[in-house]
């Protein structure tokens, strides 16, 4: 098993990571010196598509952090995730559904 | 001749375990307890790694070692039989136990009744290596049971109130599923009539498949609740949030390691069923996704990583399920990549614990000033268990992805690369709420870990780092136990032809 | 025969009723203990042989041929040995688990497993 199909080993793919890292540190290093940081008020305020947004709003707590992603993956958000209510007797009857239908799946395996 | 090694490997931690209250108490004496016992743990657990480690010139050379116990031949009597997949899975459990006990060393500084945790920690151990190393299906059942009666015991150890409720879940739900394991060891037993691996996977041989579905089922799904298959995972969040770290990199690395060997061994090797391929690729691809998507959303750091193990688990099932070599490979590969970074990021969660006190997300921030060693080295086992190069997540991941691609499965592997994704996203949260950011006030004067924690944590992320700059080491060290899993002929004649 | 069988697959069925339906952390613990003697009581029946004497030679089969007709005629000690493995077992695991619940009761003030779960999602 050769890592990578011909060239892109792990070492390869690694050095040019790091040379385009670098190359894009150069791109910024270089943009502060031409354009200097002139910050104004309507650039230092939040961008909210046209609508008041009230500071507190703005930053997420650890559980909304990915909130896109919670509304891509809606059907799970909202049925599997409540599941998980913390109930012993909802655990063990998961146990008991994961235990039929690992035997249906085996019994239409090896019949 | 008779065989030492395999037997000292297990009865080292099991005598440690047992002599530990005796030290514990002759020490008291001389207020030396915590020392005395600490050291002692760290000198049993080397000890069983340089005995596994001596056994390993002998196997990787194709030889079977087997240990009859009182000179009584299988199948009447059992036997311990190390092969290559055995010597593997005993490596990653001798290693991850010694790392954790020097771990221990300080950071059960501020807990009282020291000696019980040793003697524990040493039971677990014992547990873990039994189950490696033994030839016998009821063995491998009695050491299963200590293992992980061991292991509630240590999940509720600081007896506050999230470890009781923890441990009783987890309780619970384990002992239903070792009384669904007896139950299949008892269909078993009396349809063939014998116990010994070997023996079974002889006669197993010689009758219809459709007979064995129902003890099938039974084992697979009390070893899936050890290994938290989906919907069999319910105790391991709440299991790994509320154990002290230590336990719960001992967790994730040893016990975990041990199910999914007991789960290989029964049905690839014992029933022979490589048809049960398919299922075990559909469940490993379906456990990847929920703990993935349930990581995304957690606040807790503890039991954000206890998700991830739950996802990197079904990373490997998905690899065993593939059934080809390279899907093999992969997924022994990804299993010992799995034990290292995990402890890894265990223990450095275990760290940040020591010196803050918290581990919520939202309480936590802009540590990296106070604590860079610690923020370095959780760094290096987020970008591993993200699959990033040059380290070992890379390489292990990539052999699953084109063991899928080869085994006409490319949908599998489209939604693995989608979720290593997803595990870099929700790393990259942690990394940036605890290291990154603003620092709150009250986290000012936050030091550094001290130095016999960071030791293993170091260790750990040097293996990281070599095994992914040389992955061809790697995938020589888990060529044997690949070789040994297609090998079933060669086990049954090692084990019953010294007849 | 089959009466063992019956009885033993009842004890099973009545256990996990208990685990999954009770609403108290010692019913449970108490329905475990049932299924578990439901597996015991399995496992012994498999190993029973009808007007079988038990698995130990008397004295006076001594001087003839032992084997061949101690082996037709004693029951299996086999299960019998795992059985009683399997119940120390379960004594620990009883124990343990009777005394994780004394701790839920002072840390939650209840025993009810749907009050016990500050631990969720």
């Amino acid at each position: 098993m050769e890592f990578g199909p011909g060239f892109w080993g792990p070492i390869v793919a690694t050095i040019v990571m790091l040379l385009g890292a670098g190359f894009a540190c150069l791109m910024l290093l270089g943009s502060r010196k031409i354009s200097k940081v002139r910050p104004s008020i309507a650039k230092r305020s939040t961008y909210g598509c046209g609508e008041e947004v009230k500071p507190e709003e703005v930053i997420a707590d650890s559980e909304q952090f990915y909130s896109p992603i919670r509304r891509v993956f809606k059907p799970f958000y909202r049925y599997i995730q409540p599941g998980h209510s913390g109930k012993l007797n909802t655990y063990l009857l998961w146990v008991v559904i994961g235990f039929i239908a690992i035997l249906v799946a085996i019994a239409l395996v090896l019949r | 001749m008779i065989e030492i090694p395999p037997i000292i490997a297990i009865v080292l931690p099991l005598f440690g375990a047992f002599l530990t209250p005796i030290i514990a108490t002759i020490s008291r004496r001389y207020d030396a307890e915590r020392k005395v016992c600490g050291w002692f743990t760290v000198a049993i657990t080397i000890a069983m790694l340089l005995t596994v480690a001596s056994m390993g010139a002998r196997i990787w050379g194709g030889e079977v070692i087997v240990y009859r116990l009182g000179g009584w031949s299988p199948p009447w009597g059992i036997v311990l039989a190390v092969d290559g997949l055995n010597l593997l899975i005993a490596l990653i459990v001798a290693g991850v136990s010694s790392l954790v006990a020097i771990y221990s060393l300080v950071y059960m500084r501020r807990d009282t009744r020291i000696d019980l945790y040793c003697a524990l920690l040493l039971l677990v151990t014992a547990g873990a290596m039994g189950i490696t190393l033994t030839g016998d299906l009821f063995n491998l059942y009695v050491f299963f049971e200590i293992m992980s009666i061991s292991s509630y015991a240590l999940v509720a150890f600081r007896r506050k109130w999230d470890s009781v409720e923890a441990g009783i879940k987890y309780m619970i739900i384990g002992s239903l599923g070792t009384s669904l394991i007896l139950l299949g060891i008892a269909l078993l037993y009396g349809m063939v009539g014998s116990l010994t691996i070997a023996d079974l996977a002889q006669k197993l041989g010689q009758i219809a498949p459709s007979d064995v579905v129902v003890p099938l089922a039974l084992l697979v799904t009390g070893f899936g609740i050890k290994i938290a298959m989906i919907p069999l995972h319910a105790w391991a969040p709440d299991a790994y949030q509320a154990a002290p770290s230590s336990i719960s990199a001992l967790l994730a690395g040893a016990t975990t390691t041990a199910g999914l060997y007991a789960m290989i061994r029964v049905v690839y090797m014992m029933f022979g069923a490589f048809g049960v391929g398919t299922i075990f690729a559909i469940f490993g691809l379906v456990t990847m996704v929920l703990g993935a998507l349930m990581a995304l959303t957690q606040r807790d750091l503890k039991r954000l990583l206890a998700y991830s193990s739950i996802s990197q688990m079904g990373y490997i099932l998905l690899g065993v399920g593939f059934g080809t070599a390279l899907g093999f490979q992969g997924s022994l590969f990804h299993l010992l990549n799995n034990a290292i970074f995990k402890a890894l990021l265990f223990m450095c969660a275990g760290a940040i614990l020591y010196r803050v006190g918290t581990t919520n997300l939202d309480e936590l921030g802009g540590l990296g000033k106070n604590m860079p060693i610690t923020a370095g080295l959780f760094a290096i086992g987020a970008l591993a268990i993200s699959g990033v190069p040059p380290l070992n997540g890379f390489a292990s991941k990539w052999t699953i992805y084109i063991a899928g691609i080869e085994a006409g499965k490319a949908v599998f592997s489209l939604i693995a690369i989608i979720m290593s994704v997803l595990t870099l996203a929700y790393f990259l949260k942690a990394i940036n709420s605890i290291f990154l950011g603003q620092r709150p006030k009250r986290l000012q004067n936050v030091e550094e870990a001290p130095l016999t924690m960071l030791f293993p944590m170091m260790l750990l992320a040097v293996l990281c780092i070599v095994l992914g700059v040389l992955p061809s080491l790697g995938i020589d060290l888990v060529a044997p136990a690949q070789g040994a899993i297609m090998n079933q002929s060669g086990y049954i004649h090692a084990v019953l032809g010294g007849i | 025969m089959s009466l063992n069988y019956v009885v033993a697959m009842l004890l099973i069925a009545l256990g996990l009723y208990c685990l999954l339906l009770k609403r108290n952390l010692i019913k449970m613990v108490i329905g475990l203990g049932v299924m578990t003697d439901g597996i015991h009581l399995f496992l012994i029946s498999m190993g029973y042989r009808e007007g079988g004497i038990a698995a130990i030679v008397p004295a006076g089969m001594l001087q003839d041929n032992v084997a061949a007709g101690f082996a037709s005629a004693a029951v299996d000690p086999i299960p019998q040995a795992l059985v009683l493995t399997s119940i120390v077992i379960n004594i620990c695991i009883v124990a343990l688990a009777l005394s994780m619940a004394i701790w839920v009761y002072h840390h939650y003030g209840t025993l009810d497993p749907s009050e016990v779960r500050r631990l969720r999602e």
